[in-house]
């Protein structure tokens, strides 16, 4: 008989690039792990909902990046009156992500991106989607993919190479 | 798609054919454009070498542990159905027990058969096979849809032979199997008897006929449908 990996198995296969989209939209890693754990455990509460034989990263992908959206949202309500938070420095979690500074700086970077470039760069650049799998992970238009692309990565050049 | 537009996508490995040679071409004959080109490759490697990190770094423990603590929701039915039930059957239940039940079972039919009138059950060929209103509660009765006579019926299984067995309890309490076209009784205990009452409640079954049915299932016990089923087909 032929066994198929269980969705706990491909879910665990799954972690490592899960963790590195999460850093990717965050701005801290502790905020990312978080996120990180918050879609696993929301995908695992949700998993009647996702269909065999579908891709399961593209199903997670979208899980991480709907509750990035909300808690970003959130935050954004909440720190309208706050000081705003410490910039993605200090990188070095229980995970054993070591300081490293590039990452420092790429993720500092990349916060300053607006939110809905940030996914897109995030997906197609980091992550390795197609414009046409990003197009249907995020449901918009390729086109509207394929400008937001633009303008975030022309952004993020002058961002990374001031430093 | 403005031209920025193609020269990011051809970058990117999306355009094709025509199309992409031309951008090539293009990118090759202007120094501004080659330049951006490798600008954008060396931003991208960038990112791609810092955010790898994350990816080839160990997960935190409370992460792997998200998914290898999940309840699993693919355990088959049966499989759960059968976890549910042993414990409370047969978990703690000495060997003993059923060693008990046989004699029990000498002892207890020497006082019911023969010749009484409306007996549970009745010898043929020195075979004990359930008679009267045993019979019919045997043949005609649904676990899962209780008739509400004075004998209810428990499980419905297969033994190691194939043989459909079911247990049943009340005006007498025991075990009979399938056997060319009868139900021949596989053991039989007076009602009560070495238990409490409230224990009796709580384990469920006499724990006697609980060890005879351990001993006898091979499987797991049928589901509501089965059952039916079973019924249905004439307990073959």
């Amino acid at each position: 008989m032929d066994s198929q990996p269980t969705f706990e198995d491909q879910l665990v296969t799954l972690l490592p690039r899960l963790r590195r989209f999460a850093f990717s939209l965050s701005r801290s890693p502790a905020d990312a792990d978080d996120l990180a754990q918050a879609a696993v455990e929301r995908a695992i509460r949700s998993r009647d909902q996702w269909s065999p034989g579908t891709r399961l990263d593209s199903w997670m992908y979208r899980i991480m990046r709907n509750l990035w959206i909300d808690t970003a949202r959130s935050r954004a309500r909440k720190e309208k009156f706050e000081a705003p938070p410490d910039e993605a420095n200090s990188v070095g979690t229980d995970g054993a992500v070591h300081a490293s500074t590039e990452l420092g700086q790429v993720m500092a970077a990349m916060q300053r991106l607006p939110e809905e470039q940030r996914e897109v760069i995030s997906l197609i650049l980091i992550e390795g989607f197609g414009y046409r799998e990003a197009a249907e992970l995020l449901d918009l238009p390729i086109g509207t993919i394929s400008s937001r692309l633009v303008r975030g990565r022309t952004a993020l050049l002058g961002l990374v190479s001031e430093r | 798609m403005s031209t920025d537009e193609k020269f990011f996508a051809w970058l990117d490995g999306e355009l094709e054919g025509a199309e992409a040679a031309e951008m090539a071409a293009r990118v090759e004959s202007d120094p501004e454009l080659s330049s951006l080109a490798g600008q954008h490759r060396a931003l991208q490697a960038t990112m791609k070498r810092a955010f790898d990190g994350v990816a080839t770094a160990p997960l935190p423990e409370q992460l792997r542990k998200a998914v290898s603590s999940a309840p699993s929701n693919v355990v088959d039915f049966g499989e759960k159905r059968e976890r549910r039930l042993r414990p409370r059957l047969f978990g703690g239940l000495p060997q003993w027990a059923m060693v008990a039940a046989t004699l029990v079972l000498g002892i207890f039919v020497g006082t019911l058969v023969p010749g009484r009138d409306g007996s549970p059950v009745q010898i043929h060929d020195g075979r004990l096979y359930a008679a009267s209103s045993l019979d019919h509660a045997l043949t005609s009765e649904l676990a899962s849809a209780p008739a509400g006579g004075a004998i209810r019926i428990g499980l419905t299984f297969r033994d190691s032979g194939g043989a459909i067995c079911r247990s049943f309890s009340g005006a007498a309490t025991g075990l009979a199997c399938r056997d060319d076209g009868h139900w021949r009784v596989r053991g039989l205990f007076p009602a009560g008897e070495g238990q409490q009452a409230d224990y009796r409640m709580a384990a469920g079954m006499n724990p006697n006929l609980a060890a005879l049915v351990g001993a006898t299932m091979a499987g797991e016990p049928m589901d509501a449908a089965q059952e039916r089923t079973a019924r249905d087909r004439g307990w073959r």
